[in-house]
C-alpha cells in the first residue's frame, strides 16, 4: 500500500486518504479520524496494533516538505473515487456486485412500483458497512486559483478542473481557468479514452432488463444505459448522449467497471 | 443501364426504392430500416447527423436538430405556416436574403433546400452501398398540395444532394402507382395518408392503359403520429407527476427516453392489446434517490387519447369528397400510407366511414417510395408504356381590374393542358396591359401566390373595353406553366414562362452543392479510414498474440530475434499511422502487417 504524504495545513477541501492516516490525539488513545474516510479502510487498519511515528523515521515526514519517495497515483480511479464520494447520500460502494447480493435477496414477487434502488442497498449494504455512511462537510476554499495550480501539479485533474470550473462560474473571463479546464478535460479525455479502448467497438449491456432498477446508478448512467442497443458503437452512444464527452466517458467506463456493460 | 430511384422525402420518415429485376424493392439503410428519419442535426462537436442517430437525439439536442424540414421548403418567410413553426419548433428559424426561411444550426444559416439535401443526400449513399456503383437519377415524391415553388425547392434539394431530379410527382399517385402496378386496374380509389407529422386524403382515378388522374386532395399539414406520441407522453408525464410530484418534461433525458418510449408502445399497440413502458433511472429526485418509471398502457387507453385526432382526419375525409362532388360509394377502393394507418382503430374508422374494408395490399411505409420508383422505371425504360396524367395542385389564373382573381386552369386540372380566355382594357385609351400571373383559389388577388407578371404594349388607343386580349395558360407535362398574351387586333404578342422560385439564387445552390460535396468526399475518406485501421488493429491483434509462441520458437537464432523486432517494428509504425489518421500509410502498413501475420503463422504451424 503505498502512503501518501500528510496533507499541507493550506489544503481545505477533502481529499481520498489512504488508510493508516490518523493522527493521535494525546488526550484519549482513541483515534481522531478527518472525514471523509474510507470505512473498510479504517476497519483494516484497526485490525492490527497502529505504530507511532516516530520523529527521523522514514515515515515521519515534515509538513512543510514533500517526501521525495515518488507517489504513483491511478487518476481514473482517484476520479471514481471523486465521484462517488460528491455523492453525499451514498454510502461507499463495496466491490462485490450489489446486484449479485440483491439477486439473492429480494423475493420472486414483483417490486412496487415506487422502489428506489438506495433503499434496497441500504438494506443490503447495511450487512457489509460497519459504521454509518460519513457525512461530508463542505469547506470553504479561500484560494481557488492556487488550489487549481496544485491540484494539477499533482495530477488531480479532475479536481483541478472542479476549481477551474468554480473560478469560471464568478469569472468567465479568467484565462488562467479557462486554460487548465481546457487542458484538465483534454488529459481526462484521454484517460478514459485509453482506458476504454477504441471507440468503434460497440457497448452491450450485461445486466438484464428486468433486473436493471437493483442497480446503483443515477439517472445520467441511466440514460447512457438506455442508449445502449447492442448496435450503436461507443462513437455513436456519446454523440446522442447529451451531455459533456468527459462525463458520459466517465459513465461508461464506470458502468465497465461495475461490470454493468461490457464492449466487444 | 443507369439506375433509377424513387425516394418518399417524407415529414418524419424518408424511404428510397427502385427497380430490380422488374421487381420494386425498398433499399433498406445500414441498420437495416427500411425508412430513415428524415432528421438533420450537428453535435457539439460539429459532427453532422442524419437519419436514426439524429432522431435518438433530437431532445437532448433540440435546437441544433431540424426536423419537419417539409413544411418549411419553397415557403415564404410571410406565410402562415411558417409562422407557426417559427413559434412551435425548438430550431431557430430565421429570414433569408429571398424573403424565404433559413434554419440555423451551431450559429450557421443553412437553406430549407439545402438541410432537405443532407436527408436525400443520406437515401443517395444508401442505394449506393447497395447497388455497388453510384446513383445519380431519381423521382422525388412531394405533397399533391405542394406549389410549383416547394416543388421547385425539392428539387434543388435533389440537385444540392447530387441527384438529378428527372420528376417530382405526387405522393398519392406514387402509392396508387405501386398499388396498380402488374395489374390492370380502372378504379376510382382514396388514398388515406396518415403519417409521422402529416395527413393527406386524395381521390384518384385509374383509368385504361395505366392512367391515373388526381381528382381532389386535402388534408392537415400539423397532424400526424407525432401528435398521439405528444399525448402518450402527456399521460405518462401526468401519472409520474401525480406519483412523485416531478415534472418530467423538465429534464431532456427524461424527455428523450419518453418519445422513444412512447412511440415505440403506440407502435406494439397495433399488434397487442397492452404493453409495458419500463424507464428505470428515469430521473433523479431532490433527494439524490434515482427513480423508475414503469406503467402499462392498454390499447383502449392509446386510443382514448388519440380520437380526436383521429376524427379530425374522417371530418377532412368528408370535406374531400363534397368538393369533389363524390359519394361514398363512387370509391372502389381505399389506400391506406404511412404508419399511423396500422392502428387497428384507424383501419375501423377508415372502414366505417368509406364503408368497406382498407386495401391490405400495399405497405403503408414503402408504397410511396415503391411508386416512385416505378415512375423512375417508366421514365428511362422504353418499353414501360404506363402514362402517368398529374394535376395541377392550385388554380391558375391572372389578376384584374378591382384586385381579382380570374381563374383560367381550375384546381386539379389534368396536365398537360392549356386554356384560353379573352381579356379587355379597363381604363378609356389604355396602351398597355400588365399581365400578373396568380396562382391559388381566393377571389381576391391578394390572397393567392404571385408567379410572375409581364406587360403586353402597344395596344391601339380606344374607349375601354373595345380592345380584345387573347390570354392563354399551358401547362407542359413537366408542369412548367406559360403565359401568352396577344392582342388580337394588332397581333402583337409577349410571354412569359414561369419559373418557380425556391428562394435560392444559381449562385447559392452551386455553393451549396459543392459544400454537398465536400461533406461526402470527407465521409467517404473517414469511412475507408475507419475500414482500413480495423484491418490493420485487427492484425496487429493476432500478431501479438501470436508473438510470445513466435519469440519462443526463435529465440535462439539471430535472424528469429531480427525478424521479432522487424514485427514489432512494423506494429509501431502501423500504430503511429493510424494515431495519425493516414489513410495512405495505415493502407501500406497492412500489407506489411500481412506478411508478418502470415510468417508467424508459419512459424506456429511448423512446430505444431
Amino acid at each position: 500500500m503505498t502512503k501518501t504524504p500528510p496533507s499541507k495545513n493550506k489544503r481545505k477541501t477533502p481529499l481520498p486518504r489512504s488508510a493508516g492516516e490518523v493522527t493521535r490525539d494525546r488526550q484519549s488513545e482513541r483515534p481522531t479520524v478527518n472525514p471523509p474516510f474510507d470505512v473498510q479502510a479504517f476497519a483494516r487498519a484497526a485490525a492490527g496494533p497502529a505504530e507511532p511515528i516516530e520523529p527521523g523515521s522514514s515515515d515521519a515526514v515534515d509538513p512543510g516538505e514533500r517526501s521525495e519517495r515518488i507517489t504513483i497515483t491511478n487518476e481514473v480511479e482517484l476520479e471514481i473515487a471523486r465521484a462517488k464520494s460528491a455523492q453525499n447520500s451514498e454510502p461507499p460502494q463495496p466491490r462485490t456486485s450489489a446486484l449479485l447480493i440483491a439477486d439473492a435477496l429480494v423475493s420472486s414477487s414483483p417490486p412496487p412500483r415506487s422502489i428506489t434502488p438506495t433503499n434496497i442497498e441500504s438494506a443490503v449494504l447495511g450487512a457489509l458497512a460497519s459504521s454509518p455512511a460519513p457525512e461530508i462537510t463542505e469547506r470553504t476554499i479561500e484560494d481557488p486559483a492556487s488550489e487549481m495550480r496544485e491540484r494539477f501539479s499533482l495530477g488531480d485533474y479532475s479536481g483541478a478542473l472542479e476549481m477551474a470550473e468554480l473560478i469560471l462560474a464568478g469569472d468567465p473571463s479568467n484565462l488562467e481557468a479557462a486554460e487548465c479546464g481546457e487542458n484538465c478535460r483534454s488529459t481526462l479525455l484521454q484517460m478514459y479514452a485509453a482506458k476504454i479502448g477504441s471507440l468503434d467497438r460497440i457497448p452491450t449491456v450485461l445486466v438484464p432488463r428486468t433486473q436493471m432498477r437493483w442497480l446503483s446508478i443515477d439517472h445520467r448512467a441511466g440514460f447512457i444505459l438506455s442508449l445502449i442497443d447492442g448496435t450503436s458503437t461507443i462513437e455513436m452512444v456519446l454523440d446522442v448522449a447529451g451531455m459533456p464527452r468527459l462525463d458520459s466517458l466517465r459513465i461508461l467506463h464506470e458502468l465497465a467497471q461495475r461490470r454493468i456493460v461490457a464492449f466487444r | 443501364m443507369e439506375k433509377v430511384i424513387g425516394i418518399d422525402l417524407g415529414t418524419t420518415n424518408s424511404c428510397v426504392a427502385l427497380i430490380e429485376n422488374g421487381v420494386p424493392t425498398v433499399i433498406p439503410n445500414r441498420g437495416g430500416y427500411k425508412t430513415t428519419p428524415s432528421m438533420v442535426a450537428i453535435t457539439e462537436a460539429g459532427k453532422r447527423l442524419v437519419g436514426h442517430i439524429a432522431k435518438r437525439q433530437a431532445i437532448t439536442n433540440a435546437e441544433n436538430t431540424v426536423y419537419a424540414a417539409k413544411r418549411l421548403i419553397g415557403r415564404k418567410w410571410t406565410s402562415p405556416q411558417v409562422k407557426n413553426a417559427v413559434a412551435t419548433s425548438s430550431y431557430r428559424i430565421v429570414q433569408g436574403p429571398h424573403m424565404d426561411v433559413r434554419i440555423v444550426l451551431r450559429d450557421k444559416e443553412y437553406s430549407v433546400s439545402e438541410v432537405s439535401a443532407m436527408v436525400l443526400q443520406e437515401m443517395k449513399v444508401i442505394a449506393e452501398d447497395y447497388l455497388g456503383q453510384p446513383v445519380s437519377k431519381t423521382v422525388i415524391t412531394v405533397p399533391a398540395y405542394f406549389n410549383d415553388n416547394q416543388r421547385q425547392a425539392t428539387k434543388d434539394a435533389g440537385e444540392i444532394a447530387g441527384l438529378d431530379v428527372i420528376r417530382i410527382i405526387n405522393e398519392p399517385t406514387a402509392a396508387a402507382l405501386s398499388y396498380g402496378f402488374g395489374k390492370n386496374v380502372e378504379k376510382t380509389i382514396a388514398v388515406y395518408d396518415f403519417g409521422g407529422g402529416t395527413f393527406d386524403i386524395s381521390i384518384l382515378e385509374i383509368g385504361s392503359s395505366g392512367v391515373f388522374k388526381v381528382v381532389a386532395t386535402a388534408g392537415d399539414t400539423f397532424l400526424g403520429g407525432e401528435d398521439v406520441d405528444a399525448r402518450v407522453i402527456d399521460w405518462l408525464v401526468q401519472g409520474f407527476k401525480t406519483e412523485h410530484a416531478i415534472d418530467l418534461r423538465q429534464d431532456r433525458m427524461a424527455l428523450q427516453r419518453l418519445k422513444d418510449a412512447a412511440e415505440k408502445a403506440k407502435c406494439e399497440l397495433s399488434s397487442v392489446r397492452d404493453t409495458e413502458i419500463n424507464l428505470p433511472f428515469i430521473i433523479s429526485s431532490g433527494r439524490n434517490e434515482a427513480l423508475h418509471l414503469q406503467r402499462t398502457i392498454d390499447r383502449q387507453t392509446l386510443e382514448d387519447l388519440s380520437s380526436d385526432l383521429i376524427e379530425r382526419t374522417i371530418d377532412i375525409c368528408q370535406q374531400t369528397l363534397l368538393d369533389a362532388h363524390l359519394d361514398k360509394q363512387d370509391i372502389e377502393e381505399v389506400l391506406l400510407v404511412g404508419g399511423m394507418t396500422r392502428m387497428p382503430k384507424i383501419q375501423r374508422m377508415v372502414a366505417d366511414f368509406f364503408e368497406r374494408d382498407p386495401c391490405k395490399g400495399v405497405h403503408p411505409d414503402e408504397c410511396v417510395a415503391l411508386g416512385a420508383g416505378i415512375q423512375g422505371a417508366a421514365l428511362t425504360d422504353d418499353k414501360h408504356e404506363m402514362v402517368l396524367l398529374d394535376v395541377t395542385p392550385h388554380a391558375l389564373g391572372i389578376m384584374t381590374q378591382g384586385g381579382y382573381f380570374e381563374e383560367l386552369i381550375p384546381q386539379n386540372t389534368t396536365v398537360p393542358t392549356h386554356r384560353t380566355k379573352i381579356f379587355t382594357t379597363s381604363r378609356d385609351h389604355q396602351t398597355a396591359v400588365k399581365i400578373v400571373v396568380m396562382q391559388g383559389e381566393s377571389q381576391r388577388a391578394e390572397e393567392n401566390e404571385l408567379l410572375g407578371e409581364f406587360i403586353l404594349t402597344g395596344l391601339r388607343r380606344a374607349p375601354k373595353g373595345s380592345v380584345e386580349i387573347e390570354v392563354t395558360f399551358e401547362i407542359n407535362a413537366d408542369g412548367i406553366v406559360s403565359v401568352h398574351a396577344k392582342d388580337l387586333e394588332t397581333g402583337k404578342e409577349q410571354s412569359i414562362e414561369v419559373t418557380a422560385s425556391s428562394g435560392l439564387t444559381r449562385d447559392e445552390i452551386r455553393d451549396m452543392m459543392e459544400d454537398a460535396k465536400d461533406y461526402m468526399v470527407e465521409r467517404r475518406s473517414t469511412e475507408e479510414f475507419e475500414a482500413a485501421k480495423q484491418e490493420a488493429e485487427r492484425i496487429v491483434g493476432e500478431i501479438e498474440r501470436l508473438l510470445p509462441q513466435v519469440e519462443q520458437i526463435v529465440a535462439t537464432s539471430d535472424f528469429g530475434r531480427d525478424a521479432i523486432e522487424k514485427a514489432r517494428s512494423i506494429v509501431t509504425k502501423a500504430r503511429a499511422a493510424i494515431g495519425r489518421r493516414d489513410l495512405a500509410a495505415v493502407k501500406s502498413e497492412i500489407e506489411g502487417l500481412s506478411r508478418t501475420h502470415r510468417m508467424f503463422k508459419g512459424v506456429v504451424a511448423k512446430t505444431h
